[in-house]
């Protein structure tokens, strides 16, 4: 029995991966008992006891390491913790930055390296997109609205308008784009990313790197419909070989390891990186329901057993969310809050 | 037995505050009775309250901590202490001890320099407003100029005239180094050929011998990548002078802006996550170096790092002079030390540690300081228990520009004390009293009061 | 007091208001404070109960007190007549 901590389970309607981490580890071939670590008491991972044996809420990562590594052993001396699936960005580099101190007390994870970490910034973007052959949008940084009108000069409407890490927007005319500036930059700060919008078919690849070059499984799909928040509800598995081969080139030439998300958009025979995310996307699940287990292979990986590394999955699968609900006592709620786990 | 007793708190539970931990640093509840074993209460009783208290222990052990990094890795290294971030004597005299320079961006801190016993020639005048009259003496003293303009080209050359000799100067660089803001305002800028042109301006006047490069590409930069940039970029740029001019570039001067371990608002990880190591930083600047630059040549490497060095040696004392209800609900708390005298509160968030151990629940809480202005707030926001009044609060790090730009607004400025290493202390700054501020105000004689 | 009565309080601080949904985290001190409000005393009782049972000042305590029952005002616990 292995006790694994997953987090990113507020399953809302912009949803962590923690739940589609959970289905995927209890569905795997290891017995496994999951605490759910949630940052506040109205997530609703923190009730969906089928899935979280237990649930701890934590310090927020900004409060700083020692708080955070804290708790994380608290969980460990009383409840037994081998390994943690960290699956919020905010939380990436406390964890990768923490992680041999954890696995020294016995905690293991399969995280990033730092430097892998660093390339998610979206203005590495072209960077990668080089070092493997893809196209990246012509891109702008910019920190000011003269800059930002100068970048719309250049690039023409419609533009995509981007916070470095969070956030995007597509604006069709001057005053959509000033203020989708101004709104990111409130909440996110500078510098703001100015792109051309490029037109094709999104497509995604999930997949989880061995840290040596190689990987534990890919799976490619394309978002059929998505929800006003640019979340996924209905999506199809594609094998796209350009976009399989490309997402390849990525894991080997930065010797990815642990979970990733790559973000194209693919016209005719051009790919165009968005995104690269550190972690496991939200729809993590439909990895596991076309066969391709990854949070079962990324925590194998994690507690040093050899993953399967198979993954011939069919394209034409279909993954569909849908809401849910159920009702539980106030009593559960009322413990979260006073003590801090249920 | 009577219980301990807490002040009464209830909290009201709302979706996305609901976190028993609250985002407050942990350090936020932590105790602090003493500064370098030296109690907080005894500090306040000698020199009252607020009060400004840097540790010389720390001080020195930062200093060494960055100049261990930088010079295991290059063999020709210079310090120069900006004295924009804090020009107490006595932190720069420690300094000075230390072995740094003195890096200066007025005639003011000049002339506070040489007060202080630096010799000229270990002083870098930087900046871009350099009256003439101060080139003048700079000059003569064979202090180092780095040029930011080419008006200045043109009074070095004067000076050069008035005095008869040619003097040794260098120039500030600007560039892209991937950095937003870009300080594109200081110096010559790389990219756009503007610093090829200044090097031909001063190779045709054929008055002033070219011999440093200088840059600073921004403050509390967290992307050790940029330094590398820079690095790269300043050497190229030199070789260029040197094939194409004649020169030998002797210096290269990369200017500061290290970050320390200071919570900058808008970045959400924690300092000891968010900030790099200062062996990061080194390791990116001298294997830049020592990769581009060509076999046998070891240019002197100059850093003007102020904050990295100064901010986590200097701590405030302030003392809560009351507690009240916003309508909000949300706990107030003013405080005898505002933005007057921490400027940078602006910018950063500081720790916040208690003298006493306070029982009962943090809530929510904003701190003021005591000025009569909308914009006093210290902390917008952060998680306390309920301090009774006379608590003491030790803000840190704040060593670094808060006793240079703090104002004399409505209060005097408050004295600063400094913890030696033997646990000494010594007052470095008296607390100010009226006669500071009025001994050069003149009443003329036919508004004198007759009351 | 009608509205003090309503609450539902638990031992460990926990307070959930079936009128409205509300819910809220009390300590110790306001807890104690809490039942005493509930059973009608007196602002001058409850200073002195305070006082009587925790290591405090019958002054800090009446403060307390006074900056509680302003919470409990703000949050609508607290009916204006009654205090």
């Amino acid at each position: 029995m292995y006790r694994v901590a997953v987090s990113g389970i507020n399953a809302v309607d912009n949803p962590g991966p923690g739940v589609g981490i959970a289905k995927g580890l209890k569905g795997g071939s290891l017995e496994v008992s999951i605490y759910g670590l949630a940052y506040d008491a109205m997530e609703p991972g923190i009730y969906m006891k089928w899935l979280f044996e237990k649930s701890f809420i934590m310090p927020y990562p900004s409060a700083g390491e020692e708080p955070f590594i804290e708790r994380l052993l608290y969980i460990k001396s009383n409840y037994g913790l081998d390994a943690v699936i960290p699956a919020l960005d905010a939380e990436l580099p406390l964890f990768i930055k923490s992680s041999s101190l954890l696995e020294s007390y016995g905690v293991k994870t399969f995280l990033p390296t730092e430097e892998q970490f660093k390339l998610r910034g979206k203005d590495h973007l072209p960077e990668i997109a080089e070092r493997i052959g893809v196209k990246v949008p012509e891109t702008r940084i910019v920190t000011s609205y003269e800059e930002l009108s100068k970048a719309i000069e250049e690039l023409g409407f419609p533009v995509m308008i981007k916070g470095i890490f969070y956030k995007a927007y597509k604006a069709f005319n001057i005053s959509q784009a000033t203020s989708y500036f101004n709104s990111i930059v409130a909440e996110w700060g500078y510098p703001i990313i100015v792109q051309q919008a490029v037109t094709g078919e999104e497509m995604n690849v999930v997949g989880v790197g061995d840290g040596e070059g190689g990987h534990f499984g890919l799976v490619g799909i394309k978002k059929l419909w998505i929800t006003s928040l640019g979340k996924i509800w209905t999506g199809v598995t594609v094998r796209n070989e350009d976009l399989l081969s490309a997402t390849e080139r990525f894991v080997s030439e930065f010797k990815w390891r642990g979970a990733f998300e790559f973000e194209c958009i693919v016209s005719n025979r051009d790919i165009y990186l968005i995104e690269v995310n550190p972690r496991f996307p939200a729809w993590v699940y439909f990895a596991t329901g076309v066969g391709v287990n990854l949070p079962d292979r990324l925590l194998k990986a994690a507690l040093g057993l050899e993953p399967e590394r198979d993954w011939d999955y069919p394209a034409g699968k279909l993954y569909v969310r849908f809401t849910d609900d159920f009702v539980t006592d106030m009593s559960e709620f009322q413990r979260v809050v006073t003590r801090g786990e249920n | 037995m009577k219980e301990v007793y807490e002040k009464p708190v209830i909290l009201k539970l709302k979706t996305g505050m609901m976190n028993k931990f609250g985002s407050s640093p942990a350090y936020a509840r932590k105790v602090r009775k003493d500064i370098d074993g030296v109690p907080v209460e005894e500090l306040i009783e000698e020199f009252g309250s607020p009060l400004f208290v840097f540790s010389e222990k720390k001080l020195r052990q930062k200093f060494r901590e960055v100049k261990n990094a930088f010079t295991l890795r290059y063999p020709n290294v210079e310090f120069s202490w900006s004295y924009k971030t804090n020009y107490l004597d006595a932190i720069c005299a420690v300094l000075h001890q230390e072995g740094e320079t003195a890096e200066v961006v007025s005639e003011f801190e000049y002339e506070k320099a040489r007060r202080l016993g630096v010799p000229g020639n270990q002083i870098i005048y930087n900046g871009p407003y350099k009256p003439y009259d101060s080139l003048v003496t700079a000059v003569k003293e064979r202090a180092r100029i780095n040029i930011d303009h080419f008006e200045e080209i043109a009074d070095l050359e004067k000076v050069a005239d008035e005095l008869g000799v040619k003097p040794r100067v260098g120039i500030r660089l600007n560039m892209d180094t991937g950095i937003h803001p870009q300080w594109s305002r200081f110096g010559f800028n790389l990219e756009s050929g503007q610093a090829l042109d200044a090097v031909k301006r001063i190779a045709s006047g054929g008055k002033l011998e070219l011999v440093g490069l200088h840059c600073h590409i921004g403050t509390f930069i967290l992307d050790p990548h940029a330094y590398e940039v820079e690095v790269k970029k300043m050497v190229d740029f030199a070789y260029t002078v040197e094939d194409q001019f004649g020169f030998k570039i002797e210096y290269l001067d990369i200017g500061g802006g290290f970050p320390s371990k200071n919570r900058l608002k808008g970045i959400y990880l924690p300092p000891e996550v968010a900030v790099p190591s200062v062996d990061e930083f080194a390791e990116r600047v001298c294997s830049a170096l020592l990769s581009s630059l060509r076999p046998g040549d070891y240019p002197k490497l100059i850093l003007e790092s102020g904050r990295a060095i100064v901010d986590e040696a200097g701590y405030l004392i302030t003392t809560v002079h009351a507690a009240k209800r916003l309508p909000s609900g949300l706990k107030a708390y003013v405080l005898d030390a505002g933005v007057n005298i921490l400027f940078t509160a602006f910018w950063y968030k500081f720790n916040i540690e208690i003298d006493r151990e306070v029982h009962g629940t943090s809530e929510p809480c904003v701190l003021y300081g005591p000025l009569c202005m909308n914009i006093d707030v210290v902390d917008d926001l952060t998680y306390l228990p309920p301090l009774p009044r006379g608590t003491r609060l030790i803000l840190s790090p704040v060593g670094a520009y808060n006793v240079t730009q703090w104002m004399q607004f409505i209060r005097y400025r408050p004295a600063v004390a400094l913890i030696g290493e033997n646990g000494e202390v010594d007052l470095i700054r008296e607390a100010e009293d009226l006669t500071d501020i009025v001994r050069r105000e003149k009443l003329p004689e036919r508004l004198k009061l007759e009351w | 007091m009608g509205k003090l009565e309503r609450l539902a309080v638990n031992d460990e601080g926990f307070i959930f208001d079936p009128e409205t949904g509300n819910s809220y985290t009390v300590n110790k001190t306001g807890l104690f404070i809490i039942k005493f409000l509930k059973e009608g005393k007196s602002e001058e009782e409850i200073v002195k109960a305070l006082s009587e049972k925790f290591d405090v000042s019958e002054e800090d305590a009446r403060r307390d007190l006074v900056d509680f029952m302003e919470q409990l005002r703000l949050y609508g616990l607290l009916e204006g007549e009654n205090v």
